[in-house]
Parts: C-alpha cells; structure tokens; sequence
C-alpha cells in the first residue's frame, strides 16, 4: 500500500482540511479542548470507581458506582468522536509513531480492566458487605496505573512525531 | 502595573525550576502528563459531586461520596506545582497571555465557591442518602463549580493558540 498517497489523500479531504486550518476557534481549539473534557470524564469516573474499590469512601456501596458509568461513557464517545477528528487532521502525525499505537492499546486494556471490575466487584450484590479481595484491589490498582500510562503516552505524542503531514515524507 | 509583571518575569526566569523545564530535554512532557493526570483527579471527582449535587447521580450518597473528595484536591495540588513549572519555564506565554488570565479568573471564581461551599452549604449536605435532593444553594455551587473547572480546562487547551500577543485583547 501506499501510505504516503493515503496520507495525503486523507489530509486533502474537507474535513481533514477544517479541522486543521479552518481560521475558527471552532474547528481544532474546539476539538482539542473537549478531547480534555471528555478525557476528565472517562478518566475521573474510571478513578473514582477505582478508589471506591480499593476501599476509600468505604460507605459508597459498590453496586451504586454502576451510575459513574453514563457518565464514564459520555466521557468516552466524546473522545472517540473527537480523537477521529484529531486523527483525520493529522493521519500522517499520529500514524507514523508506533507511541500512538500504544496509546490506543493502553486505552483498550484500561477498558478492558474496567468492564472486568463491573462485572466481578460491582455487579455481586452477595459481595456488598465484605470487604474487597486482594484480587479485585490489584484490578483497580491496574487501571489507575493503565489510564495514567494512557494519558502520559497521549501527552508525549506532542513531543515525539517523526512526520507531521505527508509532505514530510521524502 | 507593568513594572511589577516585568519583575515578576524576570524572577520567574531566573528560578531552578525555569531552568531545569527549558535545559531538560523531558522535564516539559512529564510535568504536562502529570498536569493531565492532575485534571483528570480533580476534574473527575469534584466534578461528579458537583452532578451529584445538582441532581444528576441521584443514587450516590453525598455525604459518603465526599470522603473521595481528598483525592480532587490532590489532583490541585499537582496541577498548582505542575502549573508552576510551566509559569516559571515560559512566562511570557502566560503573563501576557488572554487565555491565561481567563483561566485564573475561573479558578479565583471557583476558590471563592469552594470557601463559601465549606462555610454555609456543606453542613446541610452530609447528611444527603440516595434518591435525596441536595438543598438549592448546594445545586448552586455545584452549577458554579462544575462551569469553572470546564473554563479552566478550556482556557488551559486554548493557551496555545492565543499566544500574545493578541488584538482583540483590550485588557493585554
């Protein structure tokens, strides 16, 4: 395949040409800004759920963190919905660093540890009044520390890019 | 008022901390990594009480959800000592710099919320079980709260693209 034809096939498209040169605040500032929120969101709820696991606010029964979730979720197509803009603007940017494929995997794993602890810790009822296994605890400690590394590995892709756009290449 | 701002600049640059952000090659990724981290802990939590408080989440006891509250105001403490770096790396990005100013004038707005929140509303929510509504001027300060904070994260992002100095900027 022909990355550098599909790079700058994409990067020549309308939307990929608003995103990153439309002269508004509406189209990147705007973009990039509720990447942050909706990354508060995902990233806030999934911490809360997690400390709550660990064993802060002990007096949160744990079934009752299912209702984090409409909000962990929101939080999560926001950034989906705006990563792909994100992406579209600067394909070339993003897939020409193998930190970006990182990040994703990180996102997909933190995921992945969430939707474990829903389903093992929060939906048990029988488990409510016991205390949480060492096991569910390592669970949520893994996914404070994945989210972290998701977020860090997001911030250096500022600093790392090899190719902006694909007339960088050759 | 300028002779004041041109000092204060001139400390800031000559600080360690100025000197460590711009002569280490990584020392400005972490410390934004540990900025985002930051946000997402006080973003995340303050900002589901301030749902919770203003009726959204309504199964989450109020008083038993704000023990997780420590951990919001950890999230600011690394964001103000992160901030600090970035201040004292670059000043003339931020000293001069509308967004910047903007964004200070949220969390200013957003301190005074959290003062007048702790001396006249918090006692009367403790005791909030689920299903439970919080009293008025708790939904209030959850409304103001959770505005700022979305100010401050927006003004955050949009520094760089309003780099000074800038036209529209009658104050600057």
């Amino acid at each position: 395949m022909d990355w550098k034809a599909f790079f700058s096939g994409v990067e020549s498209s309308w939307l990929s040409v608003w995103v990153r040169e439309a002269p508004t605040m509406l189209a990147f500032p705007t973009i990039i800004a509720l990447h942050a929120i909706g990354m508060g969101l995902l990233v806030g709820a999934n911490i809360a759920m997690d400390l709550r696991v660990l064993g802060f606010a002990p007096r949160v029964p744990l079934a009752v963190l299912e209702t984090l979730f409409p909000v962990l979720w929101f939080g999560f197509w926001l950034n989906a919905a705006s990563g792909v803009l994100l992406l579209l603007a600067y394909p070339t940017k993003a897939l020409t660093n193998p930190l970006f494929y990182a990040k994703l995997a990180l996102i997909g794993l933190a995921l992945a540890v969430t939707l474990v602890i829903r389903k093992r810790i929060l939906n048990k009822p029988q488990l409510e009044d016991t205390p949480v296994s060492a096991r569910g605890k390592l669970l949520a400690g893994a996914s404070l520390a994945l989210w972290a590394a998701a977020i860090s590995a997001g911030r250096v892709l500022a600093y790392t890019y090899t190719h902006l756009t694909a007339s960088d290449f050759w | 008022m300028e002779p004041f701002v041109e000092s204060l600049q001139i400390w800031l640059t000559s600080t360690p901390i100025s000197r460590v952000m711009n002569d280490t090659l990584w020392a400005w990724p972490l410390s934004e990594s540990f900025h985002f981290i930051g946000l997402c802990l006080l973003f995340g939590i303050v900002g589901l009480f301030d749902l919770r408080m203003m009726g959204f989440l309504k199964r989450l006891p109020l008083g038993a959800f704000h023990r997780l509250i420590p951990w919001g105001i950890l999230g600011y403490g690394i964001n103000v000592m992160t901030g600090f770096t970035f201040l004292s790396g670059a000043p003339d990005q931020y000293i001069h710099n509308p967004a910047f100013h903007i964004k200070m004038l949220f969390m200013t707005i957003a301190g005074l919320n959290v003062a007048v929140f702790y001396w006249l509303t918090y006692q009367h929510i403790v005791a909030v079980g689920p299903g439970q509504d919080a009293p008025p001027r708790a939904r209030m300060a959850g409304v103001v709260s959770l505005v700022c904070w979305t100010g401050v994260i927006v003004c955050g992002r949009l520094l760089t693209f309003y780099r000074p100095p800038f036209h529209w900027c009658f104050w600057c």
